[in-house]
């Protein structure tokens, strides 16, 4: 005899393929994929790829924020690191081979680990105001660093480098299925892979027994401490995981612009995107930070574009011209409709319509 | 002989700034046994309990669990030793569904807390035996509801539940009629009786509703502002001139 509980379980079991949340995600998959095929231009790959790259970066980020409530404001320190370990490995040190390029992640994870480790255990017994102001001085502390030490780091001109083998610039496979395999596609089928390995992990992670403990610790902390529960240990397992992930997606990101410096990977713009990508995908769900990261990027890619558009549309309408050149005033506008209409994030709230149409069904 | 007692206070006093909110109690709780604390509001019981459990460190005094000091030991700690509490209001997880609200109870006290690669529905006996123990409560029609959309009533019964699943050796129960509807208070004296019972259990409750307590109870701890003025069986107590002054005349004539 199955319990309710045990014959539910089996049906969502049976379901798994057949539900609407898998095809999407099949969809989406299959999108990032034949990206690459569907589109020519590099812009348009230079922004899916870097959607790709801050999804898995804001979704690290929930599991700290939406997963545990924990608030950092210095998450991008650990992005920093894999991109400034890709960066020195590659370009300082001249290390260029396939190895070095993995040694180069293995050793930014591991820092980043130990670091958020030492950061958690010190801070995070206090309180929450607290981590996020030490986590927040730490990056700027590491900001500093990068552009002063201008020997290891390239000050704040920099690191350009070279990648190896099928990553290089100037590598071509030739012409294969239509599209010329070059030294961009290849890494961008790397980054997507290792993104979509960075993904079930922590899928994995969010549903796994500390995942659950994570999601008690941030519904209410005192309720879980009395359950026996050593919540600031459990959080301190989330927080040094969610940075070892951001160190990979640095090191990514490092690997696809071929630079790194201290404003493009280690700056706390950085962290204010990838805090409004949280906020516009949705907390506490994983996928919010694609629709977040898309968000964001699309529109800061193609909103400035709008205002060539019209120029060419209505070329003898100063007004509409000067009106179009305003994007930044749009993109807020737009953040602000988002954020109005969808208040748990576009993910969170879709969501909630989604089990409230299927709780009035039953 | 009676045997050494599981939990027992020696001393303990709390301060909060000028004002002692409990004052050098000596209280004894013999294994397996029903102690209920009473006494009128404000007579220090919650805090007396919140000290026990780990919420609140005494200004003096020291708690022992089986003999052991275990005053400086945190909340989370004294749980994983085999002292679980529910609280007076009720405090459970209210995003997440009741049977999780009670999963979370069983899986504190297995081996994979700090599991962090497998499914959590991988262990499904967890699942099933949070299933029974909303059986018991009577809200296993609710288990999938989030803790939210219980009413006052089914959030208590809920807290009762998490801590059963906890299988905590002592228990202590902060008011769990507390707020109730009438109708079911009696189900939750009827769940107690059945865990006292069994004789598995240490249960200390508070409360001061005194008739909830006298069938129920093996003996009665008397708090009066912070001091313990009796503690003895249930019919003692009824008797006891001190305890009926400070109960009820006491009360009643300071106004």
């Amino acid at each position: 005899m199955m319990n309710p509980v045990q014959r539910f379980r089996l049906g969502e079991k049976e379901a798994r393929f057949r539900s609407p949340f898998f095809f999407f995600r099949i969809l989406l998959l299959a999108f990032f994929v034949l990206t690459p095929f569907m589109f020519r231009s590099f812009e348009v790959l230079d922004v899916v790829l870097k959607i790709i790259i801050f999804s898995a970066l804001v979704a690290s980020y929930d599991v700290i924020l939406g997963y545990t409530g924990i608030v950092s404001l210095g998450h991008v320190l650990y992005f920093g690191i894999g991109s400034y370990f890709v960066g020195i490995f590659m370009g300082k040190l001249g290390w260029t081979s396939y190895g070095h390029l993995a040694l180069a992640f293995l050793i930014a994870i591991v820092i980043s680990g130990i670091l958020s480790v030492l950061i958690g255990l010190f801070s995070l017994r206090i309180r929450a105001i607290f981590f996020a102001m030490v986590t927040l001085a730490f990056m700027e502390f590491t900001f500093i660093l990068s552009s002063q030490l201008r020997s290891i780091t390239g000050g704040d001109d920099g690191i350009s480098f070279k990648l190896p083998g099928i990553l290089a610039v100037d590598f071509s496979y030739g012409k294969l299925l239509g599209i010329e395999w070059t030294g961009r596609l290849m890494s961008y089928y790397l980054i997507l892979i290792i993104s979509v390995i960075l993904f079930l992990l922590m899928l994995r992670f969010v549903h796994s027994p500390v995942g659950r403990v994570l999601q008690s610790i941030r519904d209410n902390e005192p309720r879980s401490i009395a359950l026996g529960y050593r919540t600031y240990l459990f959080q301190v397992i989330a927080s040094s995981f969610a940075s070892c992930v951001a160190a990979v997606t640095g090191g990514c990101f490092a690997i696809w612009v071929r630079y790194v410096s201290p404003d493009s990977s280690l700056s706390v713009p950085i962290m204010l995107d990838v805090l409004l990508m949280v906020i516009v995908g949705g907390m506490g769900t994983l996928y919010g930070g694609i629709f977040g990261a898309a968000f964001l990027m699309v529109t800061r890619a193609f909103l400035p574009k709008l205002q060539i558009i019209i120029a060419s549309l209505l070329p003898g309408v100063p007004f509409a011209i000067r009106l179009s050149e305003r994007w930044l005033f749009y993109f807020g506008l737009l953040f602000i409709i988002i954020v109005y209409f969808f208040p748990k994030g576009i993910v969170g709230t879709a969501q909630e319509i989604f089990s409230r149409r299927k709780n009035s069904q039953d | 002989m009676t045997p050494s007692p599981i939990i027992e206070t020696k001393d303990l006093t709390i301060r909060f700034g000028g004002h002692v909110a409990v004052d050098h109690v000596n209280l004894q709780i013999t294994p397996f046994t029903f102690k209920s604390i009473i006494g009128p509001n404000g007579a220090g019981k919650t805090t007396l309990f919140n000290m026990i459990s780990g919420q609140y460190r005494p200004t003096e005094g020291k708690v022992f669990f089986k003999g052991k000091d275990i005053t400086p030991l945190s909340p989370a700690i004294r749980t994983q030793l085999g002292i679980g509490r529910s609280f007076q209001l009720t405090n459970v997880f209210l995003s997440l569904t009741v049977l999780e609200n009670v999963r979370l109870a069983i899986q504190s006290q297995k081996d994979i807390g700090f599991n962090f690669w497998k499914n959590y529905l991988h262990f499904s006996e967890l699942e099933d035996r949070a299933y029974e123990i909303l059986k018991m409560v009577l809200l296993d029609t609710k288990w999938n509801v989030p803790a939210s959309g219980l009413t006052h009533g089914e959030q208590r019964k809920l807290e009762i539940a998490i801590l059963i699943a906890l299988e905590t050796e002592v228990l202590l129960l902060d008011e769990p009629t507390a707020g109730m509807a009438l109708e079911e208070v009696p189900s939750i004296l009827e769940l107690l009786k059945q865990i006292k019972n069994r004789r598995d259990k240490t249960i200390l409750l508070v409360e001061h509703k005194m008739d909830v307590l006298m069938a129920l109870s093996d003996s009665i701890a008397v708090l009066h502002e912070g001091k313990l003025i009796a503690d003895d069986t249930p019919e003692t107590i009824s008797k006891n001139k001190e305890v009926q002054e400070a109960y009820f005349g006491g009360g009643r004539s300071r106004g």
